[in-house]
């Protein structure tokens, strides 16, 4: 039989150690990175949340949806499940669904900058502005 | 209609509650606009070496000698200092009948408000709302608590706890301290861990029986997530009156710290030594303007 194994290399050069120095670096970095945009998506969680007529709601996609169906469906006033499940009555579904979508794009688009700069950067640091 | 936010605090040899107290309640004025005041809960041993700061922080301090008895807990600095002191958190469950107030947001003295979500509790239609939800934001315990055991009751915390002068509310609070009388008993009837009393506990207890002892939800607060630090992080620095740099502990190795920002979102502090570290930048953007 022929023996086809290759020889493995034991020894690892110094260019292969800086490598793996490197890359055990960049694993802290990313161990930073996560915690920071995990940290980032729970305050945009917290921070989407809106309260009106004793009622608290959860402003997501399908709030939104859903309110611009109320809205071009032409009703004005509506109840509406609020987070805990409790009826709230919306007597003005216009002003609701304009105030809703305003806090998500102002919420998600100070995310969405936040994001961007902790992507960018290489650093930490100068994320966290050091 | 008055609307008061409530805090907490009884010195220990260890920790100096009332200087963290008032540090909390700044950041709090300088974040929420739709209270009307700010009140100590407090007793003499500690009001009185603090009194200026107290003042100068809170627009009314109420006494309180409430029952406190042995409570010992293992304070932690990160993994570098531990050291056991006494607890005195027993007071929780007389807020209902001091608290002068129609409404009221209940916070930890270490807990710093950052953002103005919970101005949405104000006038809300729920007689009580505590949260379930918890994340520890350096993700070393990655799954939320869900209960007390996993043959248990589901775990609330009294974190931060809103209420307003209602029956369910004043129900609650008796059997709060119905519990708190009678620890051990509900203690072992609960399956409860660790020997500390723990308000949360009380709480979760106080919900379940309050809501005829079957599966029930109780309204949470507008915030979704209580960001909990707990005592193995630290502070790298405190930016300003809505920003803090953590250090917060790899979950890998403890000893080993990450640096996260936490800028517009409220963060509960449990290292008491380090809010101690950096009280004096806690005051000084916390003061009233």
């Amino acid at each position: 039989m022929v023996d086809t194994t290759e020889e493995i290399k034991i020894e690892s050069s110094e260019e292969d150690l800086q490598r793996l120095e490197k890359a055990l670096d960049f694993s802290n970095t990313m161990k930073t990175f996560n915690l920071n945009k995990n940290n980032l998506k729970v305050k945009t969680q917290n921070l989407l949340s809106y309260s009106t007529a004793g009622g608290s709601f959860i402003v997501d996609q399908s709030l939104i949806s859903f309110m611009n169906f109320v809205v071009s469906s032409g009703k004005t006033e509506i109840s509406l499940l609020d987070k805990n499940d409790i009826p709230i009555h919306i007597d003005d579904t216009e002003k609701f669904l304009d105030e809703v979508s305003s806090l998500y794009f102002e919420v998600v688009n100070d995310y969405y900058n936040e994001y961007q700069q902790l992507r960018s950067s290489r650093k930490i640091e100068k994320v966290l502005e050091i | 209609m008055s609307k008061g936010i409530i805090i907490f605090a009884q010195n220990n040899e260890y920790v100096n509650y009332a200087e963290q107290a008032c540090a909390c309640a700044g950041y709090a004025r300088k974040n929420l606009s739709l209270f009307d005041e700010i009140c100590l809960i407090t007793n003499t041993e500690t009001l009185k070496p603090n009194k200026k700061l107290i003042n100068k922080y809170f627009d009314k301090v109420i006494v309180s000698e409430s029952f406190q008895p042995d409570n010992v807990r293992l304070f932690k600095d990160t993994t570098n200092i531990t050291e056991y002191a006494p607890f005195k958190n027993m007071g929780r469950s007389d807020v209902y009948k001091l608290s002068p107030y129609t409404e009221t947001l209940l916070i930890d003295a270490d807990y710093f408000i950052m953002n103005d979500v919970l101005d949405q509790v104000w006038d809300s239609e729920n007689d009580v709302m505590i949260n379930c939800k918890y994340r520890d934001v350096s993700e070393r315990h990655k799954e939320n608590i869900e209960y007390l055991d996993n043959f248990s009751i589901p775990m609330y915390w009294a974190t931060v706890v809103y209420f307003k002068k209602s029956d369910f509310a004043e129900n609650l609070f008796t059997l709060v301290s119905h519990i708190k009388y009678n620890y051990k008993y509900y203690y072992y009837l609960y399956n409860c861990s660790g020997n500390l009393f723990r308000n949360d506990f009380a709480f979760s207890m106080a919900l379940h029986i309050l809501n005829g002892s079957v599966a029930f939800d109780v309204p949470s607060l507008p915030i979704e997530y209580l960001n909990n630090s707990f005592d193995l992080d630290d502070i790298y620095r405190v930016n300003s009156h809505n920003d803090i740099i953590m250090y917060c502990a790899d979950a890998e190795r403890t000893t080993n710290h990450l640096l996260s920002r936490f800028k517009d979102m409220d963060l509960h502090i449990m290292n008491k030594k380090a809010i101690g570290r950096f009280v004096d930048d806690f005051l000084a953007n916390g003061e009233k303007v």
